[in-house]
């Protein structure tokens, strides 16, 4: 699964499934972390619009809702796909660090 | 509405059916500028435009069309119910009930049994029917939607206001309570004011419970998270589609309507054909015109029946669909 197939929603996408790599968790507490973990602040309707494409695609899943707070989680998918990314995006910051560093 | 409300409205109503409750609680929680505001009208015309996304998507709302369709057989029964009390009201407290119980009469007596048969198909229809919906919906709304219990209590206190009616009008019957203008025992001929205000009292309550109950009962059930749509019961191998089940008791349901309406109209007919002078008269609970009291009646009936194949037409298409 490609997530450049979600257009403008790829970036948060990303982010959401890198947030919920350590467990599930809900919109807000997302936002939340997301925001810890990379200053990136999504708003409401971005992060609900990536999270639809998400659990459409199969790469995260919704859990029963407690309180109306609904929890979503990787899947096996979802997981394999941000590995996936991440190993890209290491190898173009690898390259990229590399190529500032030479004379 | 307030602000969050208005924003939520913005989207499909399928989206909002998946997820506009949770949405709601984020909003609560981060909508704090003019940015926030302009991302969810952004969030809202992606959603128009894009949303379903594909067969998973259709499914959900073809789940949810098919959930409408029910819940539209559902309410239009209730209110056959409301026409078909009535009804019996009308019948038992008219020259009508001496009538039959002479058992003379032959089609005015096979119309009252077929009304009678008609309402005993319907009701076996919408408990075996909905019985796993409302299991699964009632669930949910125990588990995970603290707003949906409040609308759990709305049939009980329906039925507890009726019980406390009647308890009240059966004191006032055994002389226990006394109110001027109102008599322990009524005859045709001595029918206060008092004592009509007194049954219109009870059948308001009635109506009245009976559309509060009917609308908690959609709330709850729409609320349902619709992916929850199968039900293990009796340790079966096969769960049971617990929509399309339904559904299928919706048909039951609808045609046991439609006989009930046909019956009712020969009753009505045969009634006439046998003591026209009653259509002329005041009688019924309320000793109001006969004639006037069965055609509102049938209206409610008929109102009631074309609404509930209109639920059946709106969800045919939809009535084999799995998830």
């Amino acid at each position: 699964m490609n997530l450049t197939d979600f257009g403008r929603f790829s970036d948060p996408a990303l982010l959401i499934l890198a947030s919920l790599a350590n467990g599930p968790k809900h919109g807000y507490s997302m936002m939340i972390d997301i925001e810890i973990m990379t200053g990136v602040r999504l708003g409401p309707g971005t992060l609900y619009g990536a999270l639809a494409r998400l659990e459409n695609s199969g790469l995260i899943k919704s859990m029963p809702a407690k309180d109306r707070r609904r929890p979503y989680r990787l899947t096996v998918t979802g997981a394999a796909a941000l590995r996936e990314q991440l190993s890209l995006l290491q190898k173009l910051a690898s390259t990229g660090l590399k190529r500032l560093a030479a004379p | 509405m307030n602000l969050r409300g208005w924003l939520i409205q913005l989207y499909p109503r399928a989206w909002r059916e998946r997820y506009g409750d949770e949405f709601e609680i984020l909003l609560q929680e981060c909508l704090h500028s003019p940015l926030d505001i302009f991302d969810i009208m952004l969030g809202a015309l992606d959603a128009h435009l894009e949303f379903p996304y594909d067969l998973n998507w259709r499914v959900m709302n073809m789940i949810n069309k098919l959930r409408t369709s029910i819940l539209v057989v559902f309410a239009a029964y209730i209110g056959f119910i409301v026409g078909g009390m009535s009804l019996y009201g009308l019948a038992d407290d008219s020259p009508m009930a001496d009538l039959m119980k002479t058992q003379t009469n032959i089609p005015l007596l096979a119309s009252w049994i077929t009304i009678e048969v008609g309402a005993i198909i319907a009701l076996l229809a919408v408990v075996i029917g909905g019985l796993p919906i409302a299991w699964i919906a009632i669930r949910y709304a125990l588990t995970s939607s603290r707003s949906d219990l409040r609308y759990l209590l709305i049939p009980v206190f329906a039925f507890l206001a009726l019980i406390f009616y009647a308890g009240f009008v059966a004191s006032i019957g055994l002389g226990k309570i006394q109110i001027p203008g109102v008599l322990p025992v009524v005859s045709h001929d001595n029918f206060p004011i008092g004592n009509r205000l007194l049954i219109g009292g009870g059948m308001l309550i009635f109506i009245l419970g009976a559309i509060a109950s009917t609308i908690a009962v959609w709330k709850i059930v729409a609320n349902a998270n619709a992916e929850e749509n199968s039900l293990h019961i009796f340790n079966r191998a096969e769960p049971i589609k617990t929509y399309n089940h339904a559904f299928r008791f919706s048909l039951v349901t609808s045609a046991a309507m439609l006989l009930m309406l046909i019956a009712t109209i020969a009753w009505g007919w045969f009634s006439y054909s046998a003591m026209p002078e009653v259509f002329s008269e005041n009688w019924g609970l309320l000793l109001t015109n006969t004639a006037s009291s069965f055609v509102v009646i049938v209206t409610v009936m008929v109102l009631s029946t074309a609404a509930a194949f209109w639920g059946i037409v709106r969800g045919y298409s939809v009535r084999n669909v799995a998830l």
